[in-house]
């Protein structure tokens, strides 16, 4: 019996053969068999075969009783569980069994039946719930993993009835101040109350006095970990710091959470720093380096845990003008065995990290990267690489293009597709000052079978077709097939060819000019296309009859007109992150967007006004820290110091670790194949060779 | 809170179900399946549709342990809670379909312990739990868990779906100080007592990560770090222990107020250059006493009984490096055969002192794609190809300090790879993977190391025990 398979579909007849079976046999083995059975029950359940199961109801009812094994009181609990969310009328008959249960000795099975109560959406078994949670509050001794247990199923008891729970959300708060000696029920009670406000969209948010908000930070020292993150989560827009003084006390407090080792503990003690330093206007530079370090120190968890600091991190060099953090560009590089989500946030936050300083390191990291086997890793690295040249000035944006050059000629498809892309970018920033490497760009028009590289490539095309005298050829490369691109580039074909034609009338251009616009206009499908393609057509010919009303200057302003300068924003907008920030270490800080366009259900969190608010982050002074200077310099006495965070020192290298090794083992030997080929040529000559040798005989 | 939690086979069926809150429908579990595990192209460990969000991990043997939850909660305490449960699963074996399918129940026991019934996260100590469970764990033990790791990333780790680093199992704590709910077992350490011995090992494991460029130069070198304590103590015996940072140097001034009478003095370690580590970050367990490290920089703490992962910490400047790689890779074509081929000529030094010597070196070194065979000269260890893997494996069992090797290598590819793919080749890293023991990547040591005295007992004495294990994390060079 015990070789079948436990996870397999069976009708209800079969186990209840099983478990007949079990009754009969003697002791021992019968309770295996039964155990199995109602093993296999639970496994159906998971499976989904929940038809069978419910015709088993009966013979689960009859396992009730038992009261010393947890497994089958468990399964019971189970099963009446998720058949309850299905078909609530039907087990409507373990009622009675279930309260029997709540009266038990035995704690735990008392929280199994308060759970199953309140999983089972139907009106008797919630109102049981409730009286339940009522008498227990009411009662002092209560155990304290029970009282846990029935203050969260409040919070799920909230999806059905609002209003009770609303009532009794006074005793929640009495407990909150009340000093148990077992402060995980308050911090539970805490949990709760913040749970039950921040569904309910008409109440206000939940608020405490700062008194009680320093009375449970005093408790942090004695909680484990997974109550201090809570008790750190649910603090931020809960208490509102009213003066300067509470700012410091409470910050000092929760600096040493930092260095926990539960990534949930340091990240909800930055949010709350992070929200507390809102109220403030200076703030010492110590804090900001460990806040610093405290962020680094938690990219050595795994990777999922790396993943979501480094979408943080983004989130904070993206707040404040003065960064709050002060990061090594080192730590971002990549490595290779990293997970694609890693490497992808990882080349994000180079990205932001880079200024006129860190820009050498961080090109030829991107420049490794861009030659990279996936190709949306390389993709990403050559636009990072333009956006860079973009972002910062002239001088940066030269050694970009000189990268980029260098990369057009590895001839790789993508990125030269990509390159010409962002190439028109760095263009439209610095119109005057790449014109020469147009030339060699243009070489490799034909490489550009996207829509975004083709788009690129013809607006070059068209923009400095004065340094290039072949561009009537180069632009028919691409216009002559005109209907089957894609739209965009068809527009951009068609805006191209007029200002051609403006800008020189000649034969040929308008010749080009012409067939285009025909071709547009009675053969494409697109009808946004088609109109206009009208209205260039109307515009010349007004233009060429009626030269009063729309005069060559004109035509050439509205066609060919200045463009402005092209600006890379990649700041958010302040709103979005001052809700992000109150949202750090949460699902919406992963995605980087406000949290009612992921989940509606949730309130929108804002920072609450207080007498010592400070709206204006930018005025957050920094205060250096004179005192750690000088203790950083008296120990460096003596010591070899590599310093690699001040740029012009050079890199260290690995010569200068280097030591003369004192045994030294030369090559010997020729190279061999290595490979498994079980061929030895070299082999030792054979026994019977040695005895025929032999001058003995044997 | 989370609403479900889910536990797949590597094949994607669907074997523990948890539901905590009645309104989520059970096609969820369908519809992740669909879109995880059976899509080819993810590149996120959490996945949203809707207003539901999935947070994954994977097992190492290749389980999907997934959550699901429908409001904005708390990534990082999902993701610390797959992990911990990982973590269970590997203490009592359950690590493939088959084990998983026989021992469901033990998990559902697991996460009635772990979590409340209502989905909120109480307590994921792994040894505490382990106690309350009806069946004792197959795999009590850290160092079996590392062993078994490291067999497993041995016998080629080649899945295309990125596993954890390393299963932060760790968390193996359990009680502390604080009055933990768990059903009346805090005081359980007392029955191992009576009749064994005293013992408290400390291990220092660190980690040495660094990127090398082309021109060697170092683009990043860090060593990460933890302290893992085994102890065989009676409850409620306080030790402390103090390390050689520059922080603590700096508030007690120097060496002389705090040395307490039984000092343990490690001196034939080597240690860096400066006579201080700048520990800039560290981080903590529970049991450790936040508050006396901020005023005194000692490390002050009640070990519970097991092992415990007590610190971990971070170390940028004035490293040790073990092991200096010179590569010198060229492509060549070969006159006489119309393929080019690619030549290798790589010195390995070791840079630690001879007395020492490394286990389990290796050195991997990539070929490109299109590669048949290589041959290979080496002055020491062994070295072959490896046509799976697209590289050559160096190996030595024990690679002596102050010693150098070299390797020479030429690769035969085949017919159709020309020079134009060899050099376009996207050269991967070569990777160095050693452990040595009693070396000290960062220079960090244990300046002493104290044991307080039980009040009435009889004097006992106290088996105290250091052990330096320095490992490569993820040491890489470029070429």
């Amino acid at each position: 019996m015990s070789d079948q398979r436990i996870f397999a579909r069976y009708r209800a007849n079969e186990i209840r053969a099983e478990l007949q079976n079990g009754e009969m046999k003697k002791v021992k083995s019968g309770v295996t068999k039964k155990k199995n059975a109602l093993r296999k029950i639970i496994a159906n359940l998971t499976l989904g075969n929940y038809s069978e199961m419910l015709q088993l109801f009966p013979e689960v009812m009859r396992f009730w009783p038992i009261e010393d094994d947890i497994e089958v009181k468990r399964v019971c609990h189970e099963y009446i569980r998720t058949l309850g969310s299905i078909k609530p009328r039907s087990i409507i008959e373990a009622l009675p069994f279930i309260l029997r249960d709540l009266e038990s000795r035995n704690e735990r099975i008392q929280i199994m039946a308060l759970s199953t109560l309140v999983s089972v959406p139907f009106n008797k078994f919630t109102d049981e719930a409730f009286d339940f949670i009522i008498k227990l509050a009411g009662k002092r001794t209560t155990s304290g993993n029970l009282l846990k247990n029935a203050i969260y199923s409040l919070v799920q008891l909230d999806d059905y009835d609002h209003e009770r729970v609303m009532s009794l959300t006074s005793t929640l708060s009495e407990i909150v101040d009340h000093h148990l000696e077992n402060p995980t029920i308050q911090i539970a009670a805490l949990n709760a109350l913040y749970q039950i406000h921040d569904r309910d969209a008409k109440a206000p948010p939940y608020h405490i006095s700062v008194d009680t908000a320093f009375n449970l930070l005093e408790l942090l020292p004695t909680l484990n970990e997974w109550d201090t993150s809570t008790l750190l989560e649910v603090l931020p827009i809960t208490v509102v710091p009213q003066s300067h003084d509470d700012v410091y006390d409470m910050i000092d407090m929760i600096l040493p959470h930092l260095q926990h080792v539960n990534s949930a503990v340091s990240l909800n003690a930055l949010k709350m720093i992070l929200y507390l330093l809102n109220y403030i206007d200076e703030v010492n530079e110590t804090i900001i380096k460990r806040l610093s370090n405290s962020v680094v120190a938690l990219l050595e968890k795994p990777a999922e845990l790396q993943f979501l600091v480094l979408r943080n991190v983004i989130l904070l060099l993206l707040s404040r003008e003065q960064s709050l953090l002060k990061l090594d560009v080192p730590y971002f590089f990549i490595e290779y065995n990293d997970p694609i989500y890693i490497k992808d946030t990882k080349l994000e936050c180079l990205y932001l990290l880079s200024n006129e300083e860190t820009l050498p390191q961080i090109l030829d990291e991107l420049e490794e990267h861009a030659t990279d086997i996936d190709i949306q890793m390389s993709r990403k690295a050559v636009r990072a690489i333009g956006n860079l040249a973009v972002k910062l000035g002239e001088k940066s944006a030269q050694k970009c293009v000189d990268i980029l050059l260098h990369l057009l000629e590895f001839g790789v498809d993508y990125v030269i597709q990509e390159i010409i892309s962002v190439f028109r970018n760095i263009l439209r920033k610095y119109p005057t000052d790449f014109k020469r490497d147009i030339r060699t760009l243009v070489r490799y028009a034909e490489y550009a079978q996207e829509t975004e590289s083709r788009n690129a490539m013809i607006w070059i095309i068209t923009q400095y077709s004065d340094i290039l005298p072949d561009y009537l050829e180069l632009f028919e490369t691409f216009s002559q097939n005109v209907l089957n691109e894609a739209p965009e580039v068809q527009f951009s074909l068609l805006t191209s060819c007029v200002k051609f034609f403006v800008r020189s009338p000649s034969p040929a251009t308008e010749k080009l000019c012409v067939q285009l616009l025909k071709e547009c206009t009675e053969e494409a499908g697109n009808p946004d296309l088609r109109s206009r393609a009208y209205m260039y057509w109307r515009l010349l010919s007004v233009a060429r009859e009626n030269t009063n009303m729309v005069t060559p200057d004109m035509l050439k302003d509205i066609v060919d007109g200045e463009l402005p300068i092209i600006e890379l924003n990649t700041k958010l907008d302040p709103a979005v992150l001052e809700e992000l920030e109150l949202n750090i270490g949460s699902i919406t800080s992963i995605y980087l967007k406000p949290t009612s366009q992921i989940f509606r259900m949730n309130t929108v969190k804002h920072l609450p006004r207080s007498r010592i608010l400070d709206t204006d982050k930018g005025m957050l002074r920094v205060i250096p820290d004179s005192s750690s200077n000088e203790n950083v310099s008296s120990s460096s006495k003596g010591r070899v110091s590599t310093s690699k965070k001040n740029g012009v020192h050079r890199a260290p290298t690995m010569s200068d670790f280097d030591k003369p090794a004192e045994t030294v083992y030369k090559l010997k030997g020729e190279r061999k194949s290595s490979s498994n080929s079980p061929s030895k040529l070299a082999r030792k000559p054979s026994m019977l060779m040695r005895k025929l040798t032999l001058k003995k005989k044997f | 809170m989370i609403s479900a939690l889910l536990i797949y086979t590597p094949r994607g069926e669907l074997v523990v179900s948890k539901f905590y809150k009645g309104s989520i429908k059970r096609s969820i579990t369908d519809i992740f399946r669909v879109q995880v595990i059976n899509s080819l192209d993810v590149r996120s460990p959490i996945l949203t549709l809707g207003s539901t969000t999935f947070h994954y991990i994977r097992s190492p043997g290749g389980l999907w342990l997934v959550t699901v939850n429908r409001n904005n909660i708390n990534s990082a305490r999902v993701w610390e809670l797959l992990y911990a449960l990982g973590g269970m699963l590997a203490m009592y074996a359950i690590d493939n379909s088959d084990t998983i399918k026989e021992q469901f129940m033990l998990v559902y026991e697991c996460l009635s312990l772990m979590l409340l019934e209502t989905g909120v996260v109480c307590d994921t100590e792994l040894p505490s739990i382990a106690k309350q469970m009806s069946v004792p764990p197959a795999k009590p033990e850290l160092v079996s868990m590392q062993q078994e790791e490291a067999k497993k990333k041995k016998q080629g780790s080649l899945a295309s779906k990125a596993l954890p680093k390393f299963l932060q199992p760790v968390r193996m704590n359990s009680m502390t100080r604080s009055l933990s709910l768990s059903t009346g077992s805090s005081n359980s350490g007392g029955n191992s007592v009576i009749g064994k011995k005293n013992e408290l090992v400390l291990y220092v494991n660190e980690r040495i990560n660094i990127l090398v460029a082309k021109d060697s130069s170092i683009l990043k070198s860090y060593v990460d770090g933890t302290i893992d304590l085994t102890s065989h103590l009676p409850p409620n015996v306080s030790c402390q222990f103090g390390l050689n940072d520059t922080q603590s140097y700096n508030s007690s001034g120097g060496y002389g107020s705090r040395i307490p009478r039984s000092a343990e003095r490690t001196s034939t370690l080597p240690t860096s250059a400066a006579m201080a580590v700048d520990l800039q970050n560290c981080k903590f367990h529970q049991c450790v006493n936040l508050e006396t490290y901020e005023r005194d920089h000692v490390v002050s703490f009640t070990p519970p009984e097991g092992t415990v992962e007590l610190m971990k910490y971070h170390v940028t400047e004035d490293i040790n490096l073990p092991f200096k790689v010179s590569p010198i890779v060229t492509v060549v074509s070969s006159s006489a055969s119309t393929t080019s081929a690619i030549d290798y000529r790589i010195s390995l030094k070791s840079l630690f002192p001879s007395k020492l010597s490394a286990t389990d070196v290796t050195l991997r070194i990539p070929v490109p794609p299109g590669t048949i065979d290589c041959k290979i000269n080496t002055s020491n260890g062994s070295c072959r190809f490896i046509p799976e893997e697209h590289a050559m494996l160096w190996r030595f069992n024990k690679f002596q300090g102050s010693t150098e090797n070299t390797l020479s290598a030429i690769t035969v590819s085949s017919n159709d790879t020309t020079e134009l793919v060899l050099q376009q080749w996207s050269r991967p890293p070569i990777a160095l993977t050693f452990e040595l023991l009693m070396f000290s990547n960062s220079g960090l040591s244990i300046r002493y190391f104290d044991v307080q005295q039980v009040r009435d007992g009889p004097r006992q004495r106290t088996a105290k025990w250091i052990k330096y294990v320095s490992k490569s994390g993820a040491y890489e060079i470029r070429y």
